[in-house]
């Protein structure tokens, strides 16, 4: 499960992550290991690290580390688990017609889906696109509600 | 209409179309009398018009005029350097020796020549070519003022042709001074490559001479640099004039490096010195050619990948700046930086406008404005025991 990911439970991690993955889609799951939803994500990417592994790479970040809150805030992470997608060190955004285009929230349905969308962000940033269009249907996207604080 | 088409008209349906014409408003029919000349194929523009005489003068022609009479006379360049220094040539290099000429509408070939471009030399001083030039020149409207640059002199081809029999005489002469008895066996390995080559001559093709083809080191037109130049006299003079191919090879490897872009001894690619350095700085050279070598195959490598991935694409310019930055920390050059904590990476917001960067100052202010809340509150909460009223009522008294 997460055995087969690296987790990360620091910012200086997190970083060297970020910095090192070069030319590939980084996708960052923020979460906690033992959430349900969580755990059925965690168990998708497991299964697809492999097949994407020669454009993407795959790791889990500790929501409940301390180190990480700078990282929590500064993505504005909410919801878990919350998977962000990067590339060279730039945020990928994707429209998939929820209110927040810049994670994906949520677990995948199946593991083509995770694959689709890697594939979507890949491609869109190959072409130098910083926002990409979700290439599944709505009906396989998790739904869920933004509260806005301060609104 | 129909008398100005004369018999020999390249457009076959002229006459079932004139009829048609005839139809047409009484203008077009006066431009039709004016143009009126047969078509005629200007093989500078490489197209068929009905201009006539005067199509010599559009701007169209006189580009793809010019442009045709710079890339002749460049290839002239080479032979007039070989008018200049003559040097003799070898069969498995007559192939490459030939070109065509446009004037005369004849393809030059090297065969049976003991000179480099000893035939182009002959053909570009001949009157025949000059008479041909001069009709092109007038076909083409190139201007008569310019013959001289595409042919040769009379008094520079009866220099040349002092020139290559001096040089026969000396070859000649080494070559009596020294290796006699073996000339019979280089002869016969000298013969291998010529017998070879007969297959592809179709005209009269003559071996060679043992003295030509040992005047080594003769290049191709390609090879015009002076230091080619330098080589052949102290060569064509040198004790090593008739020596075996494999003594060539060893004595004039450099040569043949440079002859052979894919030669055995060795070449760019493989890291070998390039001719003009001398053996004794081989070994200083050898050990920066060898780790350039190893950089620029690993570099060029790198260099398809990248040409391979868009440089559009997101992040291309940081990419490019950490994958060298990497490289040189694996090499051990530069330690390995430990990026600051306060490293972000680019992040776009929820509610962001404008660009990214504001939304990392904004989140920086926010962190600001956090600490300072907290550090205040931390001031504000002393915590202090419980004193009772009694005690506290006693301490006032």
């Amino acid at each position: 499960m997460s055995y087969v990911l690296t987790t990360l439970t620091k910012k200086r991690e997190v970083d060297s992550v970020i910095r090192d993955t070069i030319d590939k889609v980084l996708v960052l799951r923020f979460g906690r290991a033992s959430d349900a939803e969580c755990m059925q994500l965690d168990d998708i990417l497991a299964k697809s690290a492999r097949e994407v592994s020669k454009f993407a790479t795959v790791a889990l970040v500790d929501i409940d580390s301390e180190d990480v809150q700078v990282y929590v805030k500064y993505f504005d992470i909410t919801l878990t688990p919350s998977s962000v997608f990067f590339f060279n060190a730039h945020h990928m955004k994707m429209d998939c017609g929820t209110a927040d285009h810049t994670k994906w929230i949520g677990a995948f349905r199946r593991k083509q889906d995770f694959i689709d969308v890697v594939e979507a962000n890949y491609r869109g940033a190959m072409k130098g696109k910083l926002i990409v269009n979700c290439p599944l249907p709505p009906e396989r996207i998790p739904r869920y509600q933004l509260l806005y604080k301060d609104m | 209409m129909a008398e100005n088409w004369r018999g020999e008209c390249s457009n076959p349906n002229a006459k079932t179309l004139v009829p048609g014409k005839q139809d047409d408003s009484s203008k077009k029919n006066k431009k039709k009398k004016e143009t009126g000349s047969q078509f005629e194929f200007c093989t500078v523009c490489n197209l068929n018009h009905d201009q006539g005489q005067r199509h010599k003068y559009f701007p169209s022609h006189k580009k793809s005029l010019s442009a045709c009479l710079s890339r002749f006379e460049s290839k002239l360049a080479d032979v007039r350097f070989f008018l200049r220094n003559p040097a003799a040539l070898r069969p498995e290099h007559a192939s490459r020796n030939r070109f065509w000429c446009i004037f005369c509408d004849v393809d030059v070939e090297e065969l049976g020549s003991s000179f480099a471009c000893s035939n182009a030399i002959n053909h570009l001083s001949s009157v025949d070519h000059l008479k041909s030039l001069k009709h092109f020149m007038w076909k083409y409207g190139g201007g008569m003022d310019r013959l001289d640059s595409f042919r040769i002199l009379d008094a520079d081809v009866t220099k040349w042709r002092k020139k290559c029999a001096t040089l026969k005489k000396e070859a000649a002469l080494s070559e009596d001074r020294c290796h006699g008895p073996l000339s019979g066996l280089s002869n016969d390995i000298h013969r291998e490559p010529n017998i070879g080559i007969v297959d592809h001559f179709e005209d009269n093709y003559t071996v060679y001479p043992l003295k030509s083809s040992i005047l080594n080191g003769v290049t191709p037109l390609q090879y015009n640099t002076n230091e080619q130049q330098i080589l052949y006299p102290e060569i064509a003079g040198g004790p090593n004039a008739g020596s075996l191919p494999t003594k060539l090879v060893s004595s004039n490897a450099s040569l043949h490096s440079a002859d052979d872009s894919n030669g055995v001894e060795g070449n760019v690619h493989s890291g070998a010195a390039p001719p003009w350095l001398d053996s004794s700085e081989h070994s200083l050279v050898d050990y920066n050619i060898k780790s350039f070598s190893v950089n620029v195959a690993s570099h060029s490598n790198k260099l398809e990948k990248s040409r391979k991935l868009n440089p559009k694409r997101v992040g291309a310019a940081w990419a490019e700046k950490r994958k060298i930055e990497m490289e040189l920390e694996k090499r051990g050059e530069i330690a390995k930086k430990e990026c600051d904590s306060g490293w972000l990476p680019n992040f776009g917001r929820v509610w962001q406008s404008g660009s990214r960067k504001e939304s990392r100052r904004e989140f920086e202010m926010e962190k600001q404005t956090l600490l300072k809340k907290e550090t205040e509150s931390e001031i504000s909460k002393e915590i202090q025991p419980y004193i009772s009223k009694r005690i506290r009522k006693d301490a006032a008294e």
